[in-house]
């Protein structure tokens, strides 16, 4: 695995408009999406960005995938800033970044035939044409494990299981062989049974393509053998950010201490006492005064109130931001 | 890592092409073939009009005084007109007419709404704007007097008819082709093909238009008879093309020139009725097909099964002991022509006062199909084909629809999966839940029903304040909350939650988990939990069921089921568990997919992807026997091995 860094993200923000808080009110609601996110990814590295709903972890990848237009910030891919480009310009970016999305039920269309769908990404960017076309195709179902090809290729997406139309998925995101992956829960929507399926198969690809992943998911139980890092996101923000073992062994933010309890554990000896946050994620337009966690934090002192925590380095690769790691 | 298909015998069939299935599907809407068919004589009729039809419509040879008006005869099948024409081959011909004005003016109407309707779909914005609002004022315009208006203006040829019907009849059109394109455009494949870089031509032809298309057909089909009533309806104002001889022509000539006086009824009811059967054929296979391509028309029926037959006399619980007792319970999906589908085989537990249970299993093993049966909430397709279901001592198999209505919610509720997304978005959630106290206690007073709403959802974490909010108020953790206030209403004894906690995050989920832990202590409350995620089972549960394909794979107490599993797939199912305190461990997963119920496999239902299997266990279906003590049970062939 080289070091090198070839997707930077610098102060990455992106705000909505939400209506207006009254009808005779000027200014517009802001829902603070992402909020001055930074983070850097190394080849065929896998990232793990862990939040609730509404932290905004869909929009991070909406905006890698240029499906959304960042509000402020920059997005560095191999020296090139990419983070205002135009379809055309981004056109051939996009053999190299996919996505892979949350709902498999949804995200194919079922008028198309598997084969149609997994070659539609090569007819989009003129490949399709190409002798070797059929043989992408099939290369991209069997390393998606959807073996033999040839079954497949003229099913419908209702034909098969959940699992299986998660592959369908990813076959079509690797036909381009692409650098880097952006999954969004792509294991959610899943039985748990199948989930260990799909996991392993995006870490093989990693290993066998150097593909980069970056895993976005609720679920902080999912992530161990598969990522390398792992950020956990609050509110438009990273709170915490290590390496898989850093973060699930010794957490530091009392953000990630309560998810981590909450994780059901498969055996019932080892029950224990778990942090049960109360409430939701605050609405982001009314973001919290200093610390965003403090309403929901279960040691918050007064000064959190007042002041929003810078990151605290903790090791080289482990970073929080939370007062009470100040010292 | 390799998978297979779900159903190894579908490897051979080859999946049929669209066009195939839909033919298939179509075949079986009576409404439809009906109107194909009557629709089907007519343009049969109109193409071989000069083969079908007796005489030749310009030709007056022999035609005599003595011809007019003739009633129907031997030579003249439908009578003669008032210039002694056979009208029965002035049907023949009109028929052509009729149709060709039909199908040209439905498909200027159809492009144009097509166009203007995915336009403003699909771009939205300022051309969504514009073109709804010329959509709106055109609706508004009575299409007929404008019609007349413009027609009387313009030379009445059949062109111009065409046209000025196609140009006004667009509206409709746009309207349903708009809403279409943007519920299309709102789904995820259309994310995903922006994602991998498609520009809009590519998206609409390869995903919107495809998906648009049906709706598309359905209201062609709708606009053909509607350019056929309107051409009628010009003609017979005296504003057809006189060169052109259509049924509402011949209707026109008819009541001109004094049928109705002379008394010949045939010269009107002929054309009359060739209107009537085209436009009734048209509308009966737009019915049928609409039935066919828009799936928002599929019904499911949520019936009470079907009364079994059954010669055992009563049969008594076991235990005494038990709130809940199911006794090999068996449930059949009746499939017509095939055989039935065994969903659910011989399954048996018991649930104790306080006891919290948890139903595990893959998707489509049988979890959900048990539960409704225990409230005989089946599909009309289902059977309870074996077994008894307990309640206190009362068997609920053998109970009348009424008398397990009232049991219903009162005794055994059920928070169904999903059906937090499914409340009601105009009524408050409040209203929502005294709904359902209204029902079982009819007597109660409003201020009655409003207290116990307001206690109910304090009971489940909700301030009473939050009890005139709307459920788009609620979060997805509020709503879930709200559901199990909803399944509380009534003071049952057992609540089945089935998947309660699927959609949602980590932290709201262990909320939830939180809460029916909480309602068990302090109501005592017994639970039955169905869920696919065994991490969950064991935070909660004190006994467990592990279905596989319908049929019990084990049965025990919660820590055998996690610390000495018997079952090969209770087995494989913990290892395929993320297990945090060993985050380098990769996770094995369990080869293949389950069967399909209607396609099980001849021995052991789990055989074909479990590890251990053995040459019996592809041929022979194992029994459910008791492994030890303490209830535990499972359906192995290596149990009998091992003893």
């Amino acid at each position: 695995m080289s070091t090198e860094k070839f997707l930077e993200i610098r102060g990455l923000k992106k705000y909505f408009e939400a209506g207006r808080p009254s009808l005779f009110s000027r200014a517009t609601n802001l829902v603070h999406a992402v909020d001055g996110v930074s983070l850097t990814l190394r080849r065929s590295e896998v990232l793990a960005l862990v939040g609730e709903s509404g932290c905004g972890k869909s929009t991070m990848a909406l905006l890698l995938m240029g499906l959304e237009d960042p509000t402020e910030g920059t997005v560095i891919f191999e020296d090139r800033d990419i983070t205002h480009l135009n379809d055309g310009q981004r056109k051939d970016l996009r053999k190299k970044i996919q996505m892979v999305f949350q709902d498999p039920y949804e995200s194919l269309n079922p008028t198309q035939t598997i084969g149609e769908i997994v070659a539609e990404p090569l007819l989009v960017h003129g490949m399709a044409d190409t002798p070797d076309r059929d043989e992408r195709v099939k290369k991209a179902l069997e390393d998606a494990g959807l073996k033999p090809a040839d079954v497949y290729l003229g099913r419908y997406p209702h034909e098969l299981s959940g699992g299986q139309r998660q592959r369908v998925v990813i076959a079509a995101a690797l036909v381009l062989e692409p650098e880097i992956i952006i999954a969004d829960e792509p294991v959610s929507m899943l039985d748990v049974s199948i989930r260990a399926e799909v996991i392993n198969l995006l870490a093989d690809l990693r290993i066998k393509r150097q593909i980069a992943v970056i895993f976005i998911t609720h679920d902080l139980g999912s992530v161990g053998f598969f990522a390398d890092r792992v950020a956990v996101m609050y509110l438009g923000r990273i709170v915490e950010i290590g390496t898989m073992l850093e973060v699930l062994e010794s957490p530091q933010h009392p953000y990630t201490k309560a998810l981590i309890s909450v994780i059901p554990v498969p055996n019932p000896r080892l029950r224990h006492e778990r942090t049960i946050l109360q409430g939701e994620t605050p609405n982001p337009i009314d973001v919290p005064s200093g610390c965003r966690f403090h309403p929901r934090c279960p040691v918050a002192v007064d000064a959190c109130k007042a002041s929003d925590p810078p990151f605290i380095p903790l090791t080289k690769t482990h970073q929080a931001a939370c007062l009470l790691l100040v010292k | 890592m390799q998978t297979t298909l779900q159903n190894p015998a579908s490897l051979s069939e080859q999946t049929p092409s669209r066009l195939v299935s839909f033919w298939r599907t179509f075949r079986k809407s009576r409404t439809g073939v009906i109107g194909m068919w009557m629709l089907g004589i007519v343009i049969v009729m109109a193409i071989f009009a000069p083969l079908i039809a007796p005489y030749d419509q310009s030709s007056s040879e022999f035609v005599g005084i003595e011809d007019i008006y003739n009633p129907p005869n031997a030579e003249h099948w439908f009578g003669t007109d008032d210039a002694g024409q056979d009208i029965f081959s002035n049907f023949v011909y009109g028929a052509r007419i009729s149709l060709i004005v039909g199908f040209f003016a439905a498909f200027i109407s159809i492009i144009i709404g097509g166009v203007f309707g995915l336009v403003a779909g699909f771009f939205g914005g300022r051309w969504e704007t514009f073109l709804m609002r010329f959509t709106d004022i055109m609706l508004v315009i009575p299409d007929l007097p404008l019609m007349v208006v413009i027609v009387a203006l313009t030379k009445p040829s059949l062109m111009n008819i065409i046209f000025v019907i196609g140009i006004l009849g667009w509206t409709t059109t746009a309207r349903v082709v708009r809403s279409q394109t943007l519920a299309v455009k709102s789904r995820k494949f259309v994310l995903r093909a922006r994602a991998i870089g498609a520009d809009k031509r590519h998206i609409v032809t390869r995903h919107i238009l495809p998906l648009v298309m049906p709706i598309l057909v359905v209201q062609a089909v709708l606009a053909i008879s509607l350019a056929i009533l309107n051409e009628s309806a010009l003609a017979f104002i005296g504003l057809g093309d006189p060169s052109a001889l259509s049924w509402g022509q011949m209707l026109n000539y008819a009541f001109g020139r004094g049928a109705m006086s002379a008394g010949a009824w045939w010269a009107l009811f002929v054309p009359g009725f060739g209107i009537v059967w085209v436009v009734l054929g048209l509308t009966l296979l737009g019915q049928g097909l609409e039935q066919v391509l828009n799936p928002r028309l599929d019904t499911h029926h949520l019936m009470p099964g079907r009364p079994i037959v059954r010669d055992e006399a009563q049969a008594k619980p076991d235990s005494s002991s038990a709130l809940l007792e199911v006794r090999n319970l068996s449930i059949n999906y009746v499939n017509d022509g095939k055989a039935p589908a065994r969903a659910v085989e011989d399954i048996s537990f018991t649930l104790k006062e306080g006891e919290l249970l948890g139903l595990v299993g893959e998707s489509g093993c049988g979890k959900t199909t048990l539960m409704l049966a225990l409230l005989k909430l089946l599909p009309a397709a289902g059977q309870i084909v074996g077994g008894n279901v307990f309640y206190e001592g009362r068997d609920l198999t053998t109970l009348t629809e009424d008398e397990i209505n009232t049991l219903r919610w009162s005794g055994i509720s059920i928070i169904f999966q999903g059906a937090m997304n499914a409340l009601n978005p105009v009524r408050t959630v409040g209203d929502q839940i005294a709904e359902a106290i209204i029902k079982h206690h009819p007597e109660q007073s409003r201020s009655q029903v409003l207290g116990r709403v307001d206690e109910l959802l304090e009971l489940v974490g909700i301030a009473a304040s939050q009890r005139d909010n709307f459920p788009h108020q609620y979060s997805g953790g509020m709503r879930q909350r709200a559901m199990i206030a909803m399944a509380l209403a009534c003071n049952p004894k057992i609540v089945i939650a089935d998947e309660p906690t699927t959609a949602l995050d980590v932290m709201i989920q262990a909320q939830i988990l939180e809460l029916l832990d909480e309602l068990r202590k302090k109501l005592g409350l017994s639970v039955i939990f169905v869920t696919h995620d065994l991490g969950i089972v064991a935070e909660l549960c004190d006994r467990v069921l592990v279905m596989y394909g319908g049929v019990t794979a084990e049965y025990a107490d919660v820590d055998t089921i996690y610390n000495s599993a018997k079952h090969p797939y209770t087995q494989e199912l913990l290892k395929a568990f993320p297990d945090l305190t060993k985050p380098k461990k990769k996770l094995s997963s369990i080869p293949g997919y389950p069967p399909r119920l209607d396609d099980l496999p001849s021995g052991c239902r789990f055989a074909p992807r479990c590890p251990a299997a053995f040459e019996r266990c592809h041929k022979e279906q194992p029994l459910v026997q008791s492994v030890g003590s303490n209830e535990h049970r499972a359906s192995c062939h290596l149990l009998e091995a091992s003893k």
